[in-house]
């Protein structure tokens, strides 16, 4: 819908990305996939991974929301413990998106997940309840996956 | 080329093992698919043919001489159509040797490549994988298959088979070639060639994020839960909802086959869903239909005429089940006195329930004509004096000094030019006939009796025949039916399937429409899809033109709904309400939206709803359309993508946005059915009925059963054995056929019931049960919210009340989507 406006988003935020984040645009591609690269802070057991995140907006973009999807496994209450990678997100779901909904809020709203999972709203229900019942062991697993899986740099699909 | 310099000895193997997902471009046949490849548009080897599938597997080697420069295209053709101008096309790839190959020598390693199937430069869709394997070792003898026969048989005349073949070998390869130029200058926004896309899904991997599902991994014959049975394939729609493919029967399912279920129980199931189908299509009727559709069925007349019909004995026992259900609801078969008119004739079913035969206009009845007191009360009034075919619809001229006119709003009004009065009431009817109920319902049939008695809508003399055979119905019909004119086919329809006895005195033109609409309105020939709404109701695919002549279908459906009117016959399908508006040239609007795209409509209605100064939207007057991997920006208004989008300008953005999105995507395909329709139906008259009164017209009024309605409904606020509620289900039951269905649009949006009753009814976002929730002033209307099939339903203190406000929001609410 909105090459102008995806096209300013992105400038926006890869001149000045938010804390943890780098933003590219595959080669050749169009603007509708970026590259994204979270780095959630030290706090968290996900440090010291790299987290590859493809966001994909909709022909309907801003009318739908964009699409977020983790490229590196990772051990969350939120994600789907996969290689899908599928990320419940509160402002992505259609009943709450919001035409004026900036990316820039998504990728906070992502960072935000990464240091605080919510259980209660979860896609891994087993993951959730380690999360609230034994914290402990699950974040010596959140931080095996990082070990196992988001040391090295992501590598994203060819699209 | 140096290729030809050398000393021509092959040098490299190609086999050519199997294509996997070919495009089906025919809509009622599989191609038969046979390969070519070609070097440098000089050394030609054909594989041979492979019957009617998608998935040819050929495995056929080839030798060749070639260098690291020489250029591989292999193209893909279907033998039946290899005489037409396009030759079948079905997608090429080029490979330049040397990018596989680096060093072409007897060290070389063997190379099994895949790769997607490209478009020729006339741009003919095409989709699907080729599989090759590229070997330099030829001390191995060549692969089967190929010496027996390396071209494929053409047909007759086998003389030509030579001449046709070397054509395209001639000249192909140079547009092939330049077919590779195409590809590395335009990197073209590769196109995902996954099979899903016969829905025309084309989408762009790019933008196809929000549609790959966690099955987008695996073959379109698996998913999760292992392989699907043979011939069945998964796919997923343009809104990313997954169904499968039955290429078995050519049907569709939301519904994954079960792994454990033979063929034949599966297919049996299908016969029975089908079966109770067919029972709701004969039972629907309209308010003024008193001979139509309760008439005997076809195995009936069959049955009581003394011809077998084959299998048919559970479908009887159904049928005469429902039939006595249809005896008590009209009440008209209590016998009459005296003998029949001339021509008629009783018959009994072999259940033993006498119905009429009226040799003179060749229908059959339930009713005794004996007992049509409508008839002799106005048969004396008809001039004429001809046999009335449907008794109440024509009741005959108006009393002198009367006129029928109707309103702006296309109500049926009277003028009585002796006392000058009007009335809504038609002098015709018995009064009693008004009294105590809804006025839209009264509308609705003095509508139809207006309709049905302009002369437009007279049946010509003459005879319109038909003949299909049952298995290739559609395909059939639309031979039959584009051939014939207009004019032919508002003649006396007779339907005749091929092999089957039976005169059509109206079962057999009831069984072909019901049919017909299964088949035509099939998702699976991309002409119409299941729209957002509920999953079942029918929208025009706006992809529909990845099948060439999809125009001449959407005409040929326009005349068969067109037709089914005329003759007054129901078809078994529901659109979504916008397009009922379209066929009635009325504009859509916000609220139509939500049948096509609640997420969408979501999105405009909060613009609408809030501030978007300051260009938080970034919108301007234009939007962007992707059709097959191509992104496209057309404005909205002339200019519009230098227009922005501001507080004050909002509303006529989300108006041009709803009409964009609606009707210009398939402003070609309407145009077309329009067309077809208009052939047998003025647009004057049609407009005479509103939105929800065409789809009783199309689909007729659907037996309710308000048990199972009952049975699958869910309370907020409400328990089922409040007094309301109780008092909300006397009201339902009280009312005739066509006020549930009334209420079943008001709720709902569609009076569409699921096959398997209430229980699978639908929602915007899944399975929705039918809910009644406690809200609202004791003073307002009770409110629906189509898209979760809710009403809001406020206590009203006493049965009488309930009932009035009930029937006022029924009434008074036009349109779809009330939100």
């Amino acid at each position: 819908m909105s090459t102008k406006r995806i096209s300013k988003e992105f400038a926006e935020v890869s001149q000045s990305p938010p804390e943890g984040f780098t933003i590219t645009l595959p080669p050749s591609a169009t603007l509708h996939t970026w590259h994204i690269v979270l780095t959630p802070p030290p706090s968290t057991p996900f440090h010291p991974g790299h987290f590859g995140i493809v966001l994909t907006l909709p022909t309907d973009y801003p009318f739908k929301p964009p699409v977020v999807k983790f490229i590196t496994r990772l051990y969350h209450p939120n994600v789907t413990n996969d290689s899908l990678g599928n990320v419940c997100l509160g402002i992505l779901k259609p009943e709450n998106w919001k035409p004026s909904t900036k990316i820039a809020a998504v990728l906070e709203a992502l960072m935000n997940l990464m240091i605080e999972p919510q259980p209660d709203d979860p896609l891994e229900e087993r993951i959730a309840d380690e999360y609230r019942n034994d914290r402990a062991a699950w974040e010596a697993k959140a931080r095996e996956f990082v070990n196992r899986y988001a040391l090295e740099e992501p590598v994203f699909p060819a699209s | 080329m140096a290729s030809r310099n050398d000393n021509g000895k092959p040098n490299l193997r190609v086999t050519i093992i199997a294509a996997d997902g070919l495009y089906k471009r025919d809509v009622f046949r599989f191609p038969d698919p046979f390969a070519v490849a070609t070097i440098n548009g000089e050394q030609t080897k054909t594989t041979t043919v492979s019957k009617k599938t998608l998935n040819p597997y050929w495995n056929e080697s080839f030798d060749f001489r070639v260098d690291e420069s020489s250029i591989l295209a292999v193209q893909v053709f279907d033998q039946k159509k290899f005489k037409k101008k396009d030759q079948g096309f079905l997608g090429v790839i080029n490979i330049r040797i040397g990018d596989l190959i680096p060093e072409i020598g007897p060290d070389a390693d063997d190379q099994m490549i895949t790769r997607d199937l490209k478009k020729s430069t006339d741009n003919l869709v095409v989709h699907g994988k080729l599989i090759l394997n590229l070997s330099c070792n030829l001390s191995t003898p060549i692969r089967a298959g190929q010496a027996s026969s390396s071209r494929p048989t053409l047909g007759a005349p086998s003389a030509s088979n030579l001449s046709t073949l070397s054509a395209p070998a001639g000249d192909r390869p140079s547009s092939a070639m330049s077919g590779v130029n195409n590809n590395a200058l335009v990197p073209q926004p590769s196109l995902s060639h996954h099979p899903a896309s016969v829905n025309a899904v084309p989408s762009s991997s790019s933008v196809n994020g929000s549609q790959s599902r966690p099955t987008s991994q695996l073959s379109p014959f698996e998913d999760a839960q292992g392989r699907l049975p043979a011939g069945w394939e998964r796919r997923e729609d343009n809104l990313g909802r997954t169904y499968y493919v039955d290429h078995n029967t050519r049907t569709t399912s939301w519904n994954r086959p079960t792994a454990g279920g033979t063929a034949a129980e599966t297919r049996n199931e299908r016969e029975a869903v089908t079966q109770v189908e067919r029972q709701r299509h004969q039972n629907r009727t309209l308010p003024e239909d008193r001979t139509g559709t309760s008439s005997p069925t076809l195995q009936q007349q069959q049955q009581g005429s003394g011809a077998g019909s084959p299998g048919g004995a559970a479908a009887n026992n159904a049928a005469a089940g429902s039939s006595h259900t249809a005896m008590m609801h009209t009440g008209a078969t209590s016998p009459g006195s005296g003998e029949l008119p001339p021509g008629w004739e009783q018959r009994w079913t072999p259940e033993g329930r006498p119905y009429f035969v009226d040799h003179n206009t060749r229908t059959t009845t339930w009713v005794d004509p004996r007992r049509q007191q409508f008839i002799r009360m106005y048969g004396q009034n008809n001039t004429n004096g001809q046999i009335q075919q449907q008794p109440v619809s024509q009741l005959g001229p108006l009393p002198s000094g009367w006129e029928m006119r109707l309103t702006n709003t296309a109500r049926v009004y009277f003028v009585d030019h002796n006392t000058k009065t009007t009335t809504w009431d038609d002098p015709r009817l018995p009064s009693s006939l008004d009294q105590n109920v809804p006025q839209y319902k009264r509308d609705f049939r003095r509508k139809l009796i207006y309709f049905r008695s302009q002369p437009a809508m007279r049946i010509l003399s003459g005879q319109c025949h038909i003949k299909v055979r049952r298995s290739h119905i559609f395909e059939d019909s639309f031979a039959e039916i584009t051939r014939q004119s207009a004019t032919d086919l508002k003649k006396r329809l007779m339907i005749k399937f091929d092999g089957e006895d039976g005169l059509d005195y109206g079962g057999l033109s009831r069984e072909f429409f019901f049919l017909l609409s299964h088949e035509m309105f099939n998702p699976f020939y991309c002409l119409f899809e299941y729209s957002a709404h509920d999953n079942y109701t029918l929208q025009i695919n706006p992809h529909s033109g990845i099948n060439p002549e999809h125009l001449n279908y959407f005409k040929f459906i326009g005349r068969v709904v067109g037709m089914a009117i005329f003759h007054r016959r129901f078809l078994d399908a529901f659109f979504i309400g916008a397009l009922y508006k379209m066929i009635l040239g009325k504009p859509v609007t916000l609220a139509d939206m939500e049948g096509v795209d609640a997420d969408f409509h979501r999105s405009l209605q909060w613009m609408l709803d809030n501030d978007i100064s300051g260009g938080i939207l970034e919108q301007t007057f234009s939007t962007e359309d992707e059709r097959f991997g191509v992104v496209t920006t057309e404005d909205l208004i002339p200019g519009g993508r230098d227009i922005e989008v501001t507080n004050e300008n909002k509303k006529e953005y989300v108006e041009l946005m709803v009409k964009w999105r609606i009707e210009k995507r398939i402003a070609e395909q309407f145009q077309a059915f329009k067309e077809g329709f208009q052939e047998l139906i003025p647009q004057d008259l049609i407009n005479v009925f509103d939105e929800r009164e065409l789809e009783l017209l199309i689909g007729g009024i659907a037996e309710i059963d308000v048990d199972d309605w009952k049975k699958h409904t869910d309370y907020r606020g409400y328990t089922e054995s409040d007094e309301v509620i109780q008092n909300f289900w006397t009201t339902v039951r009280s009312w005739d056929g066509e006020q549930k269905s009334r209420l079943l649009q008001f709720t709902t949006g569609t009076s569409r019931i699921p096959v398997n009753g209430f229980k699978d009814l639908q929602g915007s976002d899944g399975p929705r049960r039918f809910t009644i929730e406690k809200a609202g002033d004791l003073s307002n209307l009770p409110k629906a919210h189509t898209c979760f099939n809710r009403i809001d339903l406020p206590a009203y203190k006493t049965l009488e009340t309930l009932q009035q406000k009930l029937t006022i929001a029924v009434e008074e609410t036009m349109g779809f989507g009330q939100e």
